[in-house]
């Protein structure tokens, strides 16, 4: 509406209404709250090539057949290293008490 | 935190987990099962590869030493009590404490070839092959000690010369 062809009335009546309209108090905290999202706004977003990456690993070690192949790959690895290094610490053991029963310590 | 990212940290644990339970259960079975407990000669039979009639002969010459190093082993511990008195609140080698450390090098010499001729009879009642690397292993172990303490100290010895 042109200001020129407005009522008087109608002047005072829009500056009264300006005068009566209230001003809601902000928030707490509010200032600190928009920083904030401005910085999330602003902070690097992980790639969708890493998300996607970790979502069909994350997926691939949840199906039961890789699971359970995996699972047992586990077991069987350690068992053969724990069964090498058993055996070796055995025969580290029986050289040692047989060393110990021929040759005295006064002499070694 | 990434959902997957969890689930894969998990895994990851959880892998680690069996496969230490594994191993450590392994390695426990294998060592009790492989250790035969009050038998000296466990070793060499297990090591070189013996059958049962070189064992037997093995057996008898290991009993027949035992005593005689038991023996040696009595002069030995005699003779260090004797060097130990002889040296006792002296502030110099006497001539008597001389002599008893002579004679114990004695003793320990004779002591050591004793053992020597062991190892050589029962290197004799292996095949020869075995034989000659069970010599060598039982020098190595028991001579090969003296050779890397002697060679460390005639390097820490030349580095002292070398400084002064």
């Amino acid at each position: 509406m042109n200001k020129e062809n407005m009522n008087p009335a109608d002047e005072k009546l829009s500056a009264w209404l300006r005068a009566s309209r209230v001003s809601p108090a902000l928030p707490p905290r509010f200032q600190d709250n928009v920083w904030r999202r401005i910085e999330d706004a602003e902070a690097p977003v992980p790639s969708t090539s890493r998300l996607v990456w970790l979502d069909a690993l994350a997926a691939l070690v949840l199906r039961p057949r890789f699971a359970l192949a995996t699972v047992t790959v586990l077991i069987v690895a350690g068992a053969l290293l724990g069964v090498r290094d058993g055996s070796q610490i055995a025969r580290r053991d029986a050289q040692a008490r047989y060393v110990a029963v021929v040759a005295p310590d006064s002499l070694r | 935190m990434n959902r997957s990212l969890v689930i894969l940290l998990g895994t990851l644990a959880l892998a680690m987990v069996v496969f230490g339970s594994s191993y450590a259960v392994s390695r426990h079975v294998g060592e009790s099962c492989l250790t035969q407990p009050g038998n000296d000669l466990a070793w060499l039979r297990q090591e070189f590869h013996l059958n049962d009639a070189e064992m037997a002969r093995i057996q008898k010459l290991h009993s027949d030493y035992l005593p005689q190093c038991a023996a040696m082993c009595q002069k030995i511990a005699a003779k260090k009590m004797e060097v130990e008195t002889a040296l006792n609140g002296a502030t110099n080698v006497t001539p008597v404490a001389g002599q008893k450390l002579a004679e114990l090098a004695a003793l320990r010499a004779q002591c050591q070839a004793q053992m020597l001729r062991h190892f050589t009879e029962v290197s004799q009642a292996m095949p020869p092959e075995q034989g000659r690397r069970y010599l060598a292993e039982m020098q190595r172990i028991t001579l090969g000690l003296h050779e890397q303490t002697e060679q460390s100290m005639s390097i820490s010895a030349g580095d002292m010369h070398g400084h002064h």
